[in-house]
């Protein structure tokens, strides 16, 4: 994939950080994030020419535990999807690439390495289609995604460069609240 | 004897699924899946269920046009309907209250929570 092409007129540049999931089809946006064992997921429609991008912390919830919240990839990606499909995008037409999912630190467990199995097992589950993947590793990556063309740039980064990957707090808006109407 | 309440949910996320199966089905309810708005009617031409579960954005018919076709049709026309969806928008909420959406819950769900909506009005 190409990397983005310089511009006369400024871009703005959000930073999608741990926990969350964008959309644009602002041609002068450029989403940005830097990863360490985290994984980020773009997904761009070519026809509606509108993009995302999420990155989360961890897969799945352990088994047996029932809260599912913005910390975990499974959120994340539906989140993702249902964003572009709102945005006018068409699932059927969503393109994805994978970045990320580096083990960082010998010795600790390999939480990379589950990301990027459960982006892969996610994508092909729900049959949209990997068109590129940078995964694993021990180097941190750095992200820059053009949302409304669909230009990637990942390059790697000094480790030190990454977030660090705990569990952020939680939002002030209590998801998971029913109201009966 | 007590009849176990079945659910049917709708969701075009596989991963969804699968977690509300769990949640659900280790509750004790029945659970019954649609991935998509169109699936969950003709599913529902052919089966009862007690309460259905549904998502807003999904392909072929979204969550709106579920419930607008099973108030406007007569064999589900009281049928609990819960949307469970990453839609914050009071917009969208009213709107979902209006075509006849019996309760709203914004993901990612509690299952204590869902458990207990569930059970409330289905009984």
């Amino acid at each position: 994939m190409n990397a983005p092409t310089s511009s006369p007129l400024p871009v703005t540049r959000l930073t999608v950080m741990q926990g969350q999931a964008r959309v644009s089809a602002g041609p002068r946006v450029e989403f940005s994030t830097v990863l360490g064992s985290c994984v980020a997921t773009c997904l761009y429609d070519p026809e509606e020419q509108v993009g995302g991008m999420n990155h989360f912390l961890l897969a799945e919830p352990p088994a047996g535990g029932h809260e599912v919240d913005e910390h975990f990839g499974v959120y994340l990606m539906e989140m993702l999807i249902n964003e572009m499909l709102a945005n006018g995008a068409a699932k059927s037409r969503l393109r994805a690439h994978l970045y990320g999912g580096a083990n960082l630190y010998p010795g600790m467990a390999a939480i990379g390495t589950a990301n990027a199995a459960f982006a892969r097992t996610f994508l092909a589950r729900e049959r949209i289609t990997l068109v590129r993947e940078d995964l694993g590793g021990n180097a941190a990556r750095r992200v820059d995604f053009r949302p409304a063309s669909g230009m990637v740039r990942c390059r790697t980064v000094p480790n030190t460069q990454a977030p660090a990957e705990r569990p952020s707090a939680r939002p002030v808006v209590a998801h998971g609240d029913v109201e009966l109407f | 004897m007590t009849r176990t309440t079945r659910i049917l949910t709708v969701d075009d996320s596989a991963s969804m699924r699968a977690l509300l199966n769990h949640a659900l089905t280790s509750n004790g309810f029945d659970v019954a899946q649609a991935d998509d708005g169109q699936s969950a009617l003709e599913w529902l031409q052919q089966n009862e269920v007690d309460v259905v579960i549904t998502d807003i954005n999904m392909p072929r018919l979204d969550g709106f046009g579920l419930i607008e076709a099973l108030r406007q049709g007569q064999r589900h026309r009281d049928r609990p309907i819960l949307v469970l969806t990453t839609e914050s928008s009071d917009e969208k909420k009213s709107r979902a209250r209006q075509m006849g959406a019996t309760g709203w819950i914004v993901k990612p769900f509690d299952a204590a929570k869902l458990v207990a909506a569930v059970r409330r009005v289905s009984h």
